[in-house]
């Protein structure tokens, strides 16, 4: 029973890491940018919901609807004014800068909502189901669904939309992408602002389960890094697979070998994928 | 020549004016007591910081609103150095050591935690200056058989010690403990005094297990305790670490029969988020607000340090910020008893004292550590943190089952 | 040797005199923009010459610093322990980069952070050797007066500095420095043209971590208290990227005077904007990145470009 129980956690909590990753992935895939706010735009977006839920009574589900354009338009405008400057430059640079502009955003929070830890508790709790005495949390099922919803959301905005094929077309090449007509800059704003938009809808979802305050911001960022190693590049169905093989490692480790060695077991396999599986688990050579 | 005359004169007094100045701005600053408080104000520890400040603003205060500290009947006004070390242990040392040379405290209260303390009081050692410690309770900050250092908490174990007694006492049923902490200073400590408490009061310890300190979640371990059907799971972590434990404990409808957090139930940030699901989890710290003691120091009693703490945070005052007001309360005392702000005089005062406070009984033990104090044990009952124990204090009786 | 190499080696040398000048907290300033120097030196080897996006000085730094401090711990003396910890740290980094410097780019930036996090989690585990996360008292090593020890600290860091300034010198002189410039600008063609980039990498990556994980064997001997959220902090890794930014890729000289300029600001910042310095950090880090991609050595470049054409 312990197994399955923990087979389950492993499943849910997955899927969560998945929603955390997609727009870290996405980010790194299209504009070559290792996105080192990813983890401050998480917190921002739970800061949000929770703002709205504490001020206004508005459920985290309308918040996403909130949250989605807000951080879709605060992505697209610092890819513009300061990203884009230098999106040619190594990657030293970028990294450098995205680390700064993280170091602005986390500061600029604890500033303002104090270091000290939120809660969004719902009123009321929600509860769980169990089944044979495995039990799921039904808010955490609500947000897994949530998170499948927005991942697919994604994949449908790359597959179907004429600005999602440009969006492959430039991650896959985006020389050819230029003299096809498509213009690079605003496909780079645009991919820069879906994966805010995701940052800050996972954080939403992730204030109805993690306490929120500025210093969670890089648990989520290692999330994401290992989530992305795992699963490959840039692409939807890998950050799910990567997400669920991470959350599995972490739950099989922890019972076997104790809860403390969990993340040092998956950051060690991260940099093992790295060098024996660099495009990962679901990608392709190529790719990156 | 006139003209350089008058340059000269011109010289002369600007020179005067200036020597005025210095000369009384010396008198001024003679007037004013400094005291060094290194705090993290940035970085992962920054909620223990504010605290700390808090407790020190409300004696600094107290303090000038009755004039100032005597010293030989005349008043100093008490001014605190702050900085902050971004919650990183070397540049605690580092700003220790800038208190003492560059801005010239006069005493310095020590920065957050055992280990920071332990690492700042070789520099404040070195220079002499009296330091009292208030949020340091390891033994091993104390024993480098310094003269200068006092702290303000007891050793751990006098935490675990109370709460594994009563437990035995009153849920004699309890025979596994689960124990889960925080791979960090305090809370990796306190599990540790736990264990050898369980063991010594012939409970078995069926799990010990530390997590890492970024922990994102805990779903795995507390499964694992859910199958090893323990009657006691005893958490250790900050308030984020407890609070998630607490709703994945309830999530997957674990239940206890005592269920205890250190420190969260000693903080109402933590009564407040946690609601419902914190009845009836007990804790243990070093000081409540429903304490009850009658103090010779400028607070008086517990009541009135309450009032005071209100009036000005609008909120109830937990052990951190008391811990960091009396640790004034005493230096005020000290100063004022040795008639000097001589700093060998005032460490002699302090290594002498013996007087109860609003704090509690304080007497600092041979290795500067007080040794004098009863911490008291809580639940968290309707809503409330209730004292139930030591005798003197006592406020409710302890309740069995956590869900 | 270069003009610039020999303007280095002088500004090292002058440092030396600062215990004539300055006070306890000045020395202990000093100790730490040499400590500054020697990370930045160090990255700048495989960051700047060989281009390798390496995160990984936080990681070595830590190595050392608790390879030092538990030897001290057992008593063995600091002439050992320190220079136990860096060759320790250059075996390892030699080891992983075999191993790790197959990546490129992103790839390789990443692996480095994560080195970071495996090894902060490895000594926060080893609780029975390092004491996990209650950190290592190191036993105080003098019980000399306060401006002894820190001016023996100062000198001991600062020799240390000497000796990475000096490394740097030779490798820059050197096949090696010549084998990573070649590496820089195409790797795939200096493979071509027979050159063992494999060992070439490794060696640069050993020597820069050497000379930091000897550093955080000094640190720790100095502060007398580590634990693994502090010599494990990413902002060891980053410092000294921006101050090589600060001074100018590759160019030796830049990056000192960068980590000298970098940690002025740091003082400055850390003294007045006690809530938002890190904030402040951050749009250092910005402007620096957007407005002065080339470090103040392209500023110096600029005025020689510029003095001719008035002629």
């Amino acid at each position: 029973m312990l197994a399955a129980q923990v087979l389950i956690n492993a499943l849910v909590l997955g899927c969560l890491y998945a929603c955390i990753a997609t727009g870290f992935s996405l980010v790194w895939g299209v504009l070559n940018v290792i996105n080192l706010i990813h983890g401050s735009f998480i917190v921002l977006g739970a800061y949000l919901a929770w703002g709205l839920y504490q001020s206004l009574q508005i459920s985290p589900w309308y918040a996403l609807g909130i949250a989605a354009p807000a951080f879709f338009a605060l992505g697209y405008v610092i890819q513009r004014l300061i990203l884009n400057r230098v999106i040619t430059a190594p990657v030293l640079v970028t990294l450098t800068l995205t680390f700064g502009l993280d170091l602005i955003l986390n500061n600029a929070m604890i500033y303002y909502f104090k270091a000290d830890y939120r809660k969004l508790t719902l009123t009321p709790p929600m509860g769980s189901v169990s089944l044979f005495d495995v039990v799921v949390p039904i808010d955490r099922l609500i947000a897994t669904a949530s998170a499948l919803a927005l991942t697919g959301v994604l994949y449908l905005i790359l597959r179907r939309l004429r600005v999602g094929r440009a969006i492959i077309a430039v991650r896959l090449d985006r020389d050819a992408a230029r003299l096809m007509g498509v213009d690079v800059n605003s496909i780079y704003a645009i991919a820069f602002g879906l994966g805010a938009a995701l940052a800050g809808c996972a954080g939403v979802l992730m204030a109805l389960i993690f306490p929120i305050s500025p210093l969670t911001s890089t648990a989520y960022l290692g999330k994401a890094f290992v989530v992305c190693v795992l699963g490959g590049l840039g692409s939807v169905s890998g950050a799910l697979a990567g997400g669920i093989l991470l959350a599995l490692i972490e739950g099989i480790g922890s019972a076997l070998i104790g809860p403390a060695h969990a993340t040092t077991l998956s950051f060690a396999l991260l940099i093992v994928f790295l060098i024996v599986r660099p495009q990962g688990l679901l990608g392709r050579k190529g790719f990156e | 020549m006139a003209r350089s005359r008058l340059t000269s004169r011109r010289l002369n007094s600007l020179l005067l004016a200036v020597c005025f100045g210095l000369s009384a701005s010396a008198a001024l600053a003679q007037d004013v007591v400094k005291f060094g408080a290194p705090l993290p104000l940035t970085g992962p520890l920054a909620p223990e910081a504010i605290k700390q400040q808090q407790g020190y603003d409300l004696w600094a205060e107290q303090a000038n609103k009755a004039g100032g500290i005597s010293v030989g009947g005349k008043k100093y006004r008490v001014e605190i150095v702050y900085a902050d070390y971004q919650s990183n242990t070397p540049r605690a040392v580092q700003t220790t050591e800038q208190m003492i040379t560059q801005n010239n405290v006069n005493f310095l209260f020590g920065p957050f935690g055992s280990g920071a303390t332990k690492a700042g009081s070789s520099v404040s050692e070195k220079y002499k200056v009296p330091t009292i410690a208030s949020t340091a309770s390891s033994a091993q900050v104390y024993d480098q058989g310094y003269k200068y250092l006092f702290g303000t908490f007891t050793p751990n174990d006098t935490l675990t010690t109370p709460l594994t007694q009563i437990v035995k006492a009153k849920a004699p049923d309890v025979k596994k403990v689960a124990i889960l902490a925080r791979n960090d200073l305090f809370p990796l400590a306190i599990a540790q005094e736990m264990e050898k408490s369980a063991k010594a009061n012939g409970l078995e310890v069926v799990y010990f297990e530390k997590y890492a300190i970024n922990t994102l979640d805990h779903s795995a371990t507390l499964s694992q305790i859910k199958s090893l059907a323990p009657q006691w799971i005893f958490v250790t972590g900050y308030i984020n670490d407890l609070l998630l434990v607490r709703k994945q404990m309830a999530d997957q409808q674990i239940k206890a029969g005592v269920l205890s957090m250190v420190a969260g139930p000693a903080y109402q940030e933590f009564i407040d988020a946690a609601g419902a699901s914190g009845e009836n989890i007990t804790s243990a710290a070093w000081w409540h607000p429903a304490a009850q003691y009658s103090g010779k120091d400028i607070f008086g009693t517990t009541a009135n340090y309450v009032k005071l703490f209100r009036e000005k945070y609008k909120s109830d005052p937990d052990y951190a910020q008391a811990s960091a007001s009396v640790s004034g309360a005493l230096f005020q005392m000290a100063i004022e008893r040795a008639g000097s702000l001589d700093r060998d005089k005032v460490r002699d005062e302090l290594a002498k004292m013996n007087e109860m406070t609003f704090w509690g009984p304080v007497k600092f033990g041979p290795t500067g550590q007080i040794d004098s104090l009863e911490p008291p044990v809580l639940q968290l009952q309707g809503g409330k943190a209730v004292v139930l124990s030591p005798a003197l204090i006592k406020q409710g009786e302890f309740r069995l089952g956590v869900n | 040797m270069t003009r610039s190499n020999l303007i280095l080696l002088a500004l090292v040398v002058g440092i030396a005199a600062l215990p004539m000048v300055g006070g306890s907290y000045a020395l202990r300033l000093g100790t730490i923009a040499c400590m500054y120097g020697i990370l930045a030196l160090s990255w700048n080897v495989v960051g700047g010459l060989a281009g390798y996006p390496s995160f990984a000085t936080a990681a070595f730094f830590g190595f050392g610093a608790y390879t030092a401090g538990v030897l001290l711990g057992k008593g063995v003396p600091l002439v050992v322990s320190v220079p136990a910890a860096g060759v320790a740290s250059f075996v390892l980094a030699c080891l992983l980069g075999a191993a790790l410097l197959r990546l490129r780019g992103h790839y390789f930036a990443i692996a480095s952070l994560s080195l970071i996090e495996v090894f902060r989690e490895l000594v926060n585990n080893a609780t029975d050797l390092t004491g996990g996360g209650m950190g290592l008292n190191i036993p105080l090593t003098s019980t000399a007066g306060v401006m002894a020890d820190a001016t023996f600290f100062f000198y001991v860091m600062w020799g240390l500095l000497v000796g990475t300034a000096l490394m740097v010198v030779v490798v820059a002189g050197s096949k090696l420095g010549f084998g990573l410039a070649c590496i820089r600008q195409n790797e795939t063609a200096a493979n071509m043209i027979g050159l063992n980039t494999t060992l070439y990498k490794s060696v640069a990556f050993g020597l820069s971590a050497g000379f930091v994980g000897a550093a955080g064997g000094v640190y720790a001997a100095w502060v007398h208290y580590i634990d693994p959220s502090d010599v494990f902090d990413i902002l060891y890794s980053v410092k000294p990227i921006v101050m090589a930014l600060i001074g100018g890729l590759g160019s030796p000289l830049g990056v000192l005077i960068g980590a000298f300029v970098y940690l002025g600001l740091e003082e400055v910042v850390w003294r007045n904007y006690i809530q938002i310095h890190s904030g402040v950090l951050g749009i250092l880090i910005v402007v620096l990145l957007l407005f002065l991609p080339h470090g103040l050595m392209s500023l110096r470049s600029q005025l020689l470009a510029w003095r001719p054409k008035r002629v």
